[in-house]
């Protein structure tokens, strides 16, 4: 008796996982995989809740992971996303690389992978993102211009290696380059983080105190740690604060006046652009390889166009 | 010879500290300046907080690696009831507070309660509060406080930061409760030998409950302090923050066996970590050199100490 | 064997710490074949003088010759490679290896010739030693799974296998049952047939007189005398190392038992003991006599509350307690002294003044703030009551004598104002000065009116204190008996085993 009734039992469990599974696998449903760099950076976040809600208006299924900052886990997902037979791949790089095995791999496997925001040294089948290169250069042109073209930068760099990190400053360099009043006093890694950059900033105001004329932080995190420092020893009105990225926070301080200028990325259009072009892959319609959505100077001038 | 050799025993650390700053000193003529040295005990004050605490639990043979996210979680609390005009601001520092005490009273009952090594335990609790400080904040910094809350990081008193302040009461606190009390006592008892502690008659599960949660209130203070310094309640700060507590306090002379430790020692130590990491700023060195030169030094410190404990 | 050779020679030997001179011109000779004693009290100089041969401690002054050539390396490789081999007193062994590779360690080449290593070989080889000795154990044993009396015998086995000239025995009975004892008896005679030559260091009279050919007596690092042992009596060496007659070792009793403090009925621990029953009297001192191993300090740690008893009743002036844990033992008016004083009574490596208030703390706080003047008032006179010798409440108890850090204990034990106080191997490893000492103390204690219970496997010593004697044997008991009828024989025909029934583990628990 009991065991014709487990065995039933048995039989109706397998019966239902196929039933279902058959059910999921719907072939007219279309599958995205997407690896983030981060789910704790608020830009990439806001990347990805982009990404879910045009997929979600699309009728396309995304399956969202986070790579916690490693390469590694990264490749990892990428793979784990070829083995369930995605449709198409959208890549967050954690870095320029080291994340290019996935690439790679995707590729290899047929699958479409579009990179959004970061690039990699591997090319993939299309990228949406801004020229981060452009963003250091308008923040620097932008202390250029208040300054005069004369006067002592700091720069604050974001992780070193890391892909905006090395486009910033390259695109800062080179404004500085051809401006030869401005001179580069001091630069280090404030690892994107705010807390970091406040100790280094009150640091610095002992070394060179008013001596500064300007500091460009690589994003907004790092430039509003600057510029709290920079408060508390009261030199804010004498020194020029410019950050990247233009979070809530950031946009608000310009509001204020406490923050010069940020430059915002446009990451809702970045997460967009991705799922739009990644469905016209899919489907076989044309797509653009390239997508470069452009960096926006925000001022106190224009900065209520960005608060939402 | 026998005092001048009892003295280094006791204060290799001491003596270590001033020869760092002597050193630093010359080599950069900010580094004396009465600002500098305002900013220096401000920016340690977090790590000291920290180490204090887990001096309590290294002391009783244990150890705490959930420092960083606590801090995270009670930081993020803190600031979610710190808004302009919604609660006065004793609600966000009770809060806060209360968010450390539980995670330590968590931490302490399943490490008295069941066989599992304090190590394994709070390694889990690191993981779990990070994760409620993502979830409570949605991933994003939580910003926008209230001036008076801001205060406790940013405000002054008398010209005194208010930090610095914290940081002296609580290190006062802290000696007192390890020096004058019962508990403090016992604690030293627990770590040097549990089972001739048990066996005297002490509550060796209670003290132990006690240290955590004095870890975890203590962390908490640090949260609190972090967030509004940067102003942002941030579910991602404190990211190893624990190292650097646990290294202030072995280089103070705290032993990870057990039964050994002072909160002047813990003090030193977080000095020497604040003093390093600003002295080389100020010199521009870059931060990968610094991290060379802290784990180089650090390691000379403990050094030294361990060679005039062995004699 | 009066020409014997001579293997050992030690002239003027001296060393100081510090300003402290612990051994003073220290002469000493050993032959082969010869088991040499050394007595004298604690802090005489014994366990520097043995350091020193084992090649741990260099001397200020003096020197060692071994067959003639003089040791100057003085580390302990050296002196192994010389021929002197020490049986120390605390194991040091490491528990998670076994018994062969405890005896090999360091020196595995000797079995395997290159750097690997063979456990086969080497268990067969140290099986083979074993046998050759009289031991039985198994070579591929773990360490923690034995008994401490049978890591003690591991420890000789070690010694001998270094096949050593001189081996130093350093208090090799205090932990092992009688059966051992004589099984270590006849080891020595096969050593002293080799040739092999003993230097045996004991507090326990008895043995010394049995085993040794020579008697050397050092006080306060001096050379008081050496002869040979069929020369002396017992007084006459207490004497050379007291410096001082001590009359009677164990002291009349003056008390007058009163009305029961402490009853026991029935009281079972699953297959350590079972249904143990007493009544323990005002001013009397109940001694539990037994073998080692006979459950015991397992039926005393049931009374303190550090490993409860499955079933039964214990009663403190009439009211039934319940003792889960130690602190309701000691809020129940008992305390504890343990046989093991370096890992259950002390905590080695703080003060004299953190060791001693730990179990009164709280009478000395208010609300959890201490008052540490009266604690230390209460400390330095409970320290002057019991002849505590020490540089001051802040030393460090790891580091002061073995009779000194069981007054440590004691004085622990009755700050917290015990009525009854239960002694487990109260003497072991104590000389005879702070013996003498104890015993006048636990009289103290039962002149005031407190019950004394008394574990000791040293007869001599529970005849001699005892009011009534408890015999435990394989956890149950088997005699009680009055000190009138007691005797030694009385006492080892009611300890041995196979006399009770088989311990049964309590299946039925109320």
């Amino acid at each position: 008796m009991k065991v014709s009734i487990s065995k039933f039992l048995l039989q109706t469990i397998l019966l239902s996982g196929l039933f279902i599974s058959c059910n999921n696998s719907g072939e007219d449903e279309i599958v995205i995989g997407t690896s983030l760099l981060s789910m704790q950076n608020e830009f990439v976040v806001s990347v990805s809740d982009e990404m879910e809600k045009k997929a979600k208006e699309s009728g396309v299924r995304l399956i969202m992971v986070d790579a916690e900052r490693s390469a590694l886990k990264q490749v990892e997902q990428i793979e784990s996303f070829i083995a369930q037979g995605v449709d198409a791949i959208i890549l967050n790089p954690c870095e320029y690389e080291a994340s290019s095995p996935a690439v790679k791999k995707a590729l290899a496997a047929q699958i479409p992978i579009i990179n959004v925001n970061s690039e990699t040294s591997e090319k993939p089948t299309a990228f949406i993102g801004s020229d981060d290169v452009e963003s250091g250069r308008i923040a620097m042109r932008y202390i250029a211009e208040k300054t005069g073209g004369k006067g002592k930068v700091i720069m604050i760099h974001g992780y070193m290696g890391q892909a905006a990190q090395i486009q910033r400053a390259e695109g800062a360099k080179e404004i500085l380059g051809s401006t030869p009043g401005l001179e580069l006093i001091a630069e280090q890694s404030g690892q994107w983080d705010r807390a970091k950059s406040m100790s280094l900033m009150e640091n610095w105001i002992q070394s060179y105190g008013s001596q500064i004329s300007a500091v460009f932080a690589q994003n907004d995190e790092m430039a509003m740690g600057a510029m709290k420092a920079l408060t508390e020893a009261g030199l804010k009105d004498k020194v020029i604060v410019v950050g990247i990225d233009a979070i809530p926070d950031a946009l608000q301080a310009v509001k204020k006046g406490t923050l010069d200028a940020t430059v915002f990325q446009n990451a809702r259009e970045q997460g967009g652009q991705a799922v739009a072009t990644a469905l016209s892959i899919i489907q076989g319609k044309p797509y653009e390889e390239k997508v470069m959505i452009p960096f926006e100077l925000v001022t106190a001038g224009n900065v209520e166009n960005y608060l939402k | 010879m026998k005092i001048t050799a009892i003295k280094t025993e006791r204060y290799g650390i001491f003596i270590a500290f001033i020869v760092i700053c002597i050193v630093l000193a010359i080599a950069s003529p900010k580094f004396l300046t009465l600002p500098n040295i305002r900013i220096i005990l401000t920016q340690v004050s977090i790590n000291a907080l920290l180490a204090f605490g887990v001096t309590f639990v290294i002391i009783t043979g244990g150890i705490d690696l959930s420092l960083g996210s606590v801090l995270a979680v009670a930081g993020v609390i803190a600031a979610l009831f710190a808004s302009p005009d919604a609660y006065p601001v004793i609600v966000p520092i009770f809060m806060g507070l209360a968010a450390g005490a539980a995670c330590g009273l968590f931490n302490g009952v399943i490490i008295t309660k069941s066989k599992v090594p304090p190590f394994i335990v709070t390694l889990g609790t690191m993981t779990i509060a990070r994760g409620i400080a993502l979830i409570i904040s949605k991933g994003r910094p939580v910003s926008n406080l209230s001036d008076s809350f801001n205060f406790i990081g940013g405000g002054q008193l008398a010209g005194i930061p208010f930090p610095i302040i914290i940081l002296v009461i609580a290190f006062v606190i802290c000696s007192l409760i390890l020096n004058k009390t019962v508990w403090g006592r016992y604690m030293y008892a627990i770590g040097g030998n549990e089972l001739a502690a048990k066996a005297s008659g002490i509550n060796v599960d209670k003290i132990k409950m006690l240290v955590y949660v004095l870890s975890g209130i203590l962390t908490a203070t640090g949260g609190i302090l972090l967030t509004s310094r940067i102003t942002t309640g941030q579910p991602n700060s404190g990211l190893g923050f624990e190292l650097d507590a646990i290294a202030a306090a072995i280089i103070g002379g705290t032993s990870t066996a057990g039964g050994k430790g002072t909160m002047t020692g813990t003090l030193l130590g977080a000095l020497i970590i604040g003093v390093i990491s600003n002295g080389l700023d100020l010199l521009n060195v870059s931060s990968y050199y610094q991290q060379l030169a802290m784990g180089v030094i650090i390691i000379a410190a403990v050094v030294l100490d361990s060679n005039n404990n062995k004699k | 064997m009066h020409s014997t050779q001579q293997i050992l020679q030690v002239k003027n030997l001296s060393k100081s710490f510090g300003e402290n001179k612990v051994l003073d011109n220290i002469s000493f000779q050993l032959r082969q074949g010869e088991v040499h004693a050394l007595m004298g009290e604690n802090g005489a100089g014994k366990s520097t003088f043995m350091n020193i041969l084992a090649g741990l401690l260099q001397p200020d002054e003096g020197s060692i010759e071994l067959n003639g050539k003089r040791l100057d390396a003085f580390n302990p490789i050296a002196h192994q490679k010389a021929g002197i081999a020490m049986i120390h007193q605390e194991i040091m062994m490491i528990p998670e290896l076994t018994v062969g590779q405890n005896i090999f360690l360091g020196r595995e080449k000797e079995i395997s010739g290159s750097f690997l290593i063979n456990d086969k070989k080497l268990h067969r080889k140290v099986n083979e030693i074993l046998k050759d000795t009289g031991l039985s154990l198994d070579a591929s044993a773990r360490m923690k799974d034995l008994s401490l009396a049978e890591m003690q015998m591991v420890e000789i086995a070690k010694a001998i296998s270094y096949d050593a000239r001189v081996i130093i025995m350093d208090e090799p009975t205090s932990a092992i049952s009688d059966r051992e004892v004589e099984k270590l008896f006849t080891l020595i005679g096969k050593l002293k047939k080799k040739g092999v030559g003993l230097i045996y260091i004991s507090h326990k009279m008895d043995e010394i007189f049995r085993v040794a050919d020579t008697i050397t007596v050092l006080r306060d690092g001096r050379h008081i005398g050496t002869e040979a042992a069929n020369h002396l009596d017992h007084e006459m060496l207490v004497t050379r190392m007291v410096g001082r007659k001590i009359e009677t070792l164990y002291p009349e009793s003056s008390a007058k038992t009163g009305h029961v403090l402490m009853t026991v009925r029935d009281l079972s621990l699953d297959d350590k003991f079972n249904h143990i029953e007493f009544d323990l009297h005002q001013g009397e001192v109940l001694g539990m006599a037994g073998l080692m191993g006979a459950g015991r300090t397992e039926i005393a740690l049931a009374l303190y509350g550090m490993q409860p008893a499955s079933s039964g009743t214990i009663a403190v002036n009439g009211q039934i307690v319940r003792l889960n844990n130690v602190q309701q033992a000691i809020q129940a008016g008992i305390g504890y002294v343990s046989e093991d004083r370096k890992n259950v009574g002390l905590i080695t490596s703080l003060t004299i003044q953190q060791n001693m208030s730990l179990s009164s703390l709280s009478s000395f706080a208010t609300k959890g703030w201490l008052m540490e003047e009266e604690e230390v008032n209460a400390i330095e006179q409970k320290s002057t009551e019991l002849q505590l010798k020490s540089s001051g409440i802040k030393q460090v108890v790891g580091t002061l004598s073995g009779g000194n850090q069981q007054k440590v204990v004691l004085g622990k034990v009755l700050m917290a104002n015990p009525q009854i106080i239960i002694l487990d191997e109260p003497t072991r490893g104590v000389d005879i000065g702070a013996k003498s000492e104890i015993y006048k103390l636990i009289r103290q204690l039962t002149a005031l009116g407190k019950g004394v219970l008394l574990i000791s496997s040293e007869l001599p010593e529970i005849l001699g204190l005892s009011d009534r004697i408890m015999v435990i044997s394989e956890g149950r008991q088997t005699a009680l008996l009055s000190r009138q009828e007691a005797s030694q024989e009385l006492i080892m025909k009611y300890a041995a085993p196979g006399l009770a029934p088989p311990v049964k583990i309590n299946t039925s628990k109320h």
